[in-house]
């Protein structure tokens, strides 16, 4: 048990190593966003009627501490982040980017889990039926599905769905809420109308995720299913459902496991566009409107920054399942 | 009787000889070929390819704003007819369009359609200019600037000599979009190709690197791969190309935009290699070679590379439609490539506003090519994979 322990405190550290390098790039990615907080703060004032001088954003930018070194500018922000959990304000609306983001942020990531989980659902089943099924008919057509979904745009598939539902239901079914639920507080109700219409997102940021997954395993599926101790156990008698899932299944979730954090950084890949589409409001949307529009790095480095960490942490999480899950690396770690 | 048993016998013997002294490729070539549906979306893909590479003599008119056509603007596909009710042609043709604007039509402008001049498909017209070879780069400092231009033609397989052809329709501004979907094809190509290429070497050796030698320097490099493979590429390249100064040219942005999709997709297959080379490694075979003297760059080479070459495969052609499909998220955001540089992601940007969807509905068919070239890639990149697979059960 204590290496179990010893090997999740290395895992967590390793975890938050990654973490600050990440931050890293997503800082220095911000500086290369054109202009700074300043200059855009006071471009926002110019355009109110006053007079802007160089002078001006000199001293917005001390007031901001934009003159300080870049690593020291960077620690600061790295230590409120991590310490307070603080994101500064936003260059363009002078809010705090924490009261901005809060419920965006994890509307957001409910929709990816979502997604995420409703495409292992339906991707395992169908995927280990695929790798051993006999059926060249049963095989051609769910393969072709599959691939459709990698092929189908994302986009394309909510543009389909939607003018289907309009002409149809004369709703469009964007957004994320019905209008008498857009600025209420959280209640039962609105969470019923909230689910009524994520499952549009969720559906379509799932379409293709399924699509991969099932490719995943399939091959991993059909690798195992060949080896020789699937063959053994064949031949102690265990067949059907029972061989399937007892062997060749249980060493192929290994990888699965392992991956899905990669999966839910596919299906963030995907969360702008769908947002842009479907006009959500949330952290996509927010995304899009800062890099696209305004250029506000403090938000969109936040965002960026919560979407990475948050499959950081999903990675720490499979890590953990995968070695309680291994008799190969548990055995080693907590001993039998 | 028996002589015809005895051929038959030799037969076989050949047939298993054939089979035991064949190459890999050649048993790849084979079990590939058993294969129908990957066959079929194989040479879909070489059709699409060569559509691709022959662009600009396949397409009637320039793709870019300077082929536009001023009086055909949002205008249907045109097909040519080989008969009508004034009698059968040879060759294909076309109707003339006439515009008129008078007080009859309101002072509008009204095309009608003349059925009684015919316009004829003509092959090997003269068009716009084109060059296969167009090498023009301005880098810092006049001595390396390179302007090249050579394989410069003006034939096009078919065209009209008078008024236009336009088999897919044109858009808002009059450009033909059979043009310049056979273009955007060959953007999405090189966009694709560049992108996995430098993904693979990024991946073969740093994910090779770390299985093999394990410890301290898989360790270091799993973190740095780690750390770059977390963050979501998209939102990350939407920061990188808000930095993109707007004037840059539009192949210094295809460039750039290639060079990051590679630099972004290589994380996924390194990890993929390391682990499957942390398993293999420990094997007996790996034992053998080390024990014979081989170098660790021979052993990785030879033994451990060759024994999931199928997984390479697969992951690179599933990578290929991946980044093709990431430029074409990135154009469809409208941060990726932009005119005159078509591609078919800036050409689906047309698509998502509702007028189209209602009115203008050819403006879907290069969408159809995208998704047909996807699923070309994917379908042989599967084939593939059984193929090279020396152990799966088909084929054998």
């Amino acid at each position: 048990m204590g290496r179990f322990i010893q090997f999740a405190l290395v895992r967590a550290v390793m975890s938050l190593f990654t973490l600050l390098t990440v931050s890293l790039i997503v800082f220095s990615l911000m500086e290369l966003v054109p202009g700074n907080c300043a200059e855009r703060y006071l471009a926002f004032k110019n355009t109110q009627g006053s007079q802007i001088t160089i002078a001006d954003i000199e001293a917005e930018e001390r007031r901001l501490g934009l003159d300080r070194p870049f690593m020291v500018r960077w620690a600061t922000w790295v230590g409120n982040v991590f310490v307070h959990q603080d994101f500064g304000d936003s260059c363009i609306l002078r809010l705090d980017i924490n009261q901005l983001l809060s419920d965006k942020f994890w509307i957001s990531l409910g929709i990816c889990l979502a997604a995420l989980f409703v495409s292992y659902l339906i991707a395992i089943p169908v995927g280990i039926y695929s790798a051993t099924t006999k059926s060249a008919v049963t095989n051609n057509s769910l393969r072709f599905i599959s691939y459709l979904g990698l092929a189908l745009p994302n986009f394309l598939l909510a543009l389909i769905i939607m003018l289907f539902s309009t002409v149809m239901f004369g709703d469009s079914l964007t957004g994320l809420f019905s209008k008498e639920y857009r600025d209420a507080a959280w209640s039962l109700d609105k969470f019923l109308d909230f689910l009524s219409r994520a499952w549009l997102p969720i559906f379509i940021l799932g379409w293709s995720a399924t699509a991969f997954a099932l490719q995943t395993v399939r091959a991993l599926m059909l690798d195992e299913v060949g080896k020789l101790y699937v063959t053994a156990a064949s031949a102690r008698g265990i067949s059907g459902r029972r061989l399937l899932w007892g062997y060749p299944a249980r060493h192929a979730m290994g990888p699965v496991i392992n991956s899905l954090g990669f999966d839910l950084n596919r299906i963030f890949n995907e969360l702008p566009v769908v947002a842009l589409i479907l006009t959500l409001t949330e952290a996509g949307a927010l995304l899009i409107e800062s890099l696209a529009r305004s250029n506000d790095q403090q938000l969109a480095g936040a965002i960026i920054f919560l979407l990475t960490a948050s499959i950081v942490i999903v990675n720490f999480v499979t890590d953990m399942m995968l070695a309680l899950m291994d008799p190969r690396i548990r055995k080693g770690l907590i001993g039998s | 009787m028996i002589a015809f048993g005895h051929s038959k016998k030799r037969d076989e013997q050949k047939l298993k000889e054939a089979y035991f002294t064949a190459s890999q490729g050649q048993l790849i070539r084979a079990r590939f070929r058993q294969n129908k549906s990957a066959v079929v979306a194989a040479w879909a893909l070489t059709i699409m390819i060569l559509m691709g590479l022959f662009a600009p003599f396949l397409s009637p008119y320039d793709p870019t704003i300077a082929g536009r056509d001023k009086d055909y603007e949002n205008g249907p596909p045109q097909i040519p007819k080989f008969w009508d009710e004034n009698g059968f042609s040879a060759r294909p043709f076309l109707y003339t369009l006439e515009r008129e604007r008078s007080i009859q039509t309101n002072f509008r402008w009204v095309t009608t359609e003349n059925r009684e001049k015919r316009r004829y498909v003509e092959l090997f017209v003269k068009g716009w200019e084109y060059s296969f070879i167009d090498i023009e780069w301005d880098l810092p400092g006049t001595a390396f600037d390179v302007d090249l231009k050579t394989l410069t033609f003006d034939r096009h397989l078919f065209g009209v000599s008078e008024g236009g052809i336009h088999l897919f329709g044109t858009d808002a501004s009059g450009k033909d979009i059979f043009s310049r979907t056979l273009h955007a094809i060959f953007t999405s190509l090189a966009v694709g190709t560049l992108g996995v290429l430098i993904s693979f070497v990024l991946a073969l050796i740093i994910g090779g690197v770390a299985g093999y030698f394990g410890g301290w320097i898989d360790s270091v490099l799993q973190m740095i791969t780690d750390a770059i493979r977390t963050v979501p590429p998209i939102p990350l390249f939407m920061a990188l190309a808000a930095f993109m100064p707007d004037e840059w040219s539009s192949e210094t942005r295809f460039f750039f935009i290639a060079t990051i999709l590679g630099l972004i997709g290589w994380p996924t297959l390194a990890r993929r290699i390391r682990t499957h080379l942390l398993t293999e490694r420990s094997q007996e075979y790996v034992l053998a070679a080390e024990m014979s003297g081989a170098s660790a760059s021979h052993i990785i080479r030879r033994h451990l590379l060759p024994s999931f070459t199928s997984y390479i495969i697969v992951d690179l052609m599933i990578t290929f439609p991946y980044v093709v499909r990431s430029e074409t998220a990135l154009s469809f955001i409208g941060l990726g490539l932009t005119d005159p540089v078509n591609s078919l992601g800036a050409l689906m940007q047309n698509v998502s506003k509702a007028d189209v969807l209602l009115n203008y509905q050819w403006y879907f068919i290069p969408v159809i090519f995208f998704i047909a070239f996807v699923l070309a890639f994917v379908f042989v990149g599967d084939g593939l994979r059984d193929a090279a697979d020396p152990y799966s059960r088909s084929g054998k």
